[in-house]
């Protein structure tokens, strides 16, 4: 069940990446197609087969791990950024952007990687569960540098969660504020991720959907405001009724 | 709430006795499908027992007051004056204004205005129940029907009142029970028993004073709801430019 869950989002996500290809090339909001490609990178390094494969065309020692967290960084920064700009939130943007946003990314990621380093990360292991299992050390620093990895994330989405409101109770097209919905839901959902140490240790399911939400509502959120941008384009702009005349 | 497929059905054999349904519908000119679907759901849409009325030539508003949700309509009271106001489109409105004030005071009448647009207009359902409203009305409105207010806000903003809201709301303000069908375009003046030339009188009723600030009134809604768009507009711009 997980592992359906785990292919069908990689291939959501490389889809609408490889859509984005021709937008890219054009040079129209390249960005968009950086994010997609990260997040798709990042959806394979977590799913078991390719990520023993990876990790052991790099050594073993468990850096795609490190990879995977520094890719999901920088794919939610530029998120944060081209969100933020997109709807008109420069509070929200300058928490991500500005020197506090950018303090956080430094701190995260320093944390990260050091953590990371004090690790004896010997032997590919998805989650680094073998790791953790060595012995009470190693456990402590994989529970502090998984905490890390969702600190950033969680950041990001905890700034971004008031414009999506505010969004939603505009009165914007309704693909955009259905969009603004699945950004929300999927802020929600990582913001959900900062509690995972107090689940319940019978949850492993629930942290992987949570997790898939998060990357499927982005995706898909991202995904529709392009869809309506399209979609407004062939219909036409259509005066309102109301203030016809 | 529409009309029970099968009080329809009765009435339809009322006025028009071994007709088939694909006869009624050529000579109303509804949709087969549209009316069969609506005799399958077993509810029938107040639009089509007036299209049907006005292809056999019977009022469309003593139609419906011969069903059971619309007794109230036998009830022909005429409109009050600002009720006929509301009905004027903001253009006509502005164009009153301006044929006053080109006007020689004490002169000749200027020649005869053209004849006003017949309503609905763009904002004639909201127009017409602020013309009614006693501050209240919405809120006994809401609670006599069940609607919720944002709901009845919404129709009201879309220029939209479902037939039977429009007649609740005109109840609750002891108004003609047909004006609010009139403003939503289900029947026209003339059907709702409203006198020929009663809007153009209400018109010339109008002192300047009230006309012009009617007029501004009218002018200042219009322009609030057009930066609004133009609002939402740029915002929807920058959301392509930044996400599309």
């Amino acid at each position: 069940m997980i592992e359906i869950l785990q292919w069908s989002t990689l291939t959501a996500c490389a889809l609408v990446a490889i859509a984005r290809i021709p937008s890219a090339l054009r040079g129209k909001n390249r960005t968009l197609f950086y994010i997609f490609a990260l997040m798709t990178l990042a959806i394979l390094l977590s799913i078991e087969a390719p990520y023993l494969a990876i990790d052991q065309a790099l050594g073993g020692v468990n850096v795609a791990n490190l990879i995977l967290r520094l890719v999901i960084f920088a794919a939610i920064f530029f998120m944060g950024i081209r969100i933020t700009r997109g709807f008109g939130a420069p509070d929200a943007f300058r928490l991500i952007a500005g020197r506090i946003g950018m303090a956080v990314l430094a701190v995260t990621s320093v944390v990260v990687v050091v953590l990371f380093v004090m690790m004896d990360t010997g032997g590919s292991s998805v989650g680094l569960v073998a790791v953790a299992g060595q012995d009470d050390q190693d456990r402590d620093l994989v529970q502090y540098y998984g905490a890390a990895g969702r600190a950033y994330p969680a950041y990001v989405s905890l700034v971004l969660l008031p414009a999506m409101v505010r969004a939603v109770g505009s009165t914007l097209p309704t693909m955009v504020r259905i969009a603004a919905i699945l950004l929300g839901v999927g802020s929600v959902a990582v913001a959900l991720t900062l509690i995972f140490p107090f689940y319940p240790p019978n949850w492993g399911a629930a942290r992987f959907v949570i997790n898939y939400t998060a990357v499927l509502c982005y995706v898909f959120g991202l995904a529709l405001i392009a869809f309506a941008r399209v979609w407004s384009g062939r219909s036409g702009p259509r005066p309102k009724t109301s203030t016809a005349k | 709430m529409p009309i029970p497929a099968k009080a329809f059905q009765r009435w339809l054999h009322g006025i028009a006795p071994n007709t088939s349904t694909s006869d009624v519908c050529r000579e109303s000119g509804i949709k087969r499908t549209t009316l069969a679907q609506q005799l399958v759901r077993g509810k029938v849409a107040e639009s089509t027992v007036v299209s049907i009325s006005r292809a056999y030539n019977v009022n469309p508003v003593a139609a419906l007051a011969a069903f059971d949700a619309y007794l109230q309509l036998a009830d022909t009271r005429p409109p009050t004056r600002s009720e006929l106001v509301s009905q004027i489109s903001t253009p006509d409105l502005l164009r009153a204004v301006l044929a006053r004030s080109a006007a020689d005071p004490g002169g000749a009448p200027a020649a005869a205005a053209p004849a006003l647009d017949p309503p609905p207009h763009a904002t004639s359902v909201k127009n017409w129940v602020e013309a009614i409203d006693d501050g209240e009305l919405r809120h006994r409105v809401s609670a006599g029907t069940g609607i919720a207010p944002q709901n009845y806000s919404a129709q009201l903003t879309a220029n939209r009142l479902a037939p039977e809201l429009a007649v609740a709301t005109s109840l609750a303000a002891g108004v003609g029970p047909a004006s609010g069908l009139v403003a939503t375009g289900l029947v026209t003046e003339a059907e709702a028993g409203w006198p020929a030339g009663a809007r153009q009188a209400a018109l010339d009723s109008l002192s300047d004073g009230e006309l012009t600030t009617l007029a501004g009134d009218r002018l200042q809604t219009l322009g609030r709801a057009l930066r609004r768009q133009e609002h939402d507009q740029e915002k929807t711009e920058k959301i392509w430019e930044n996400l599309g």
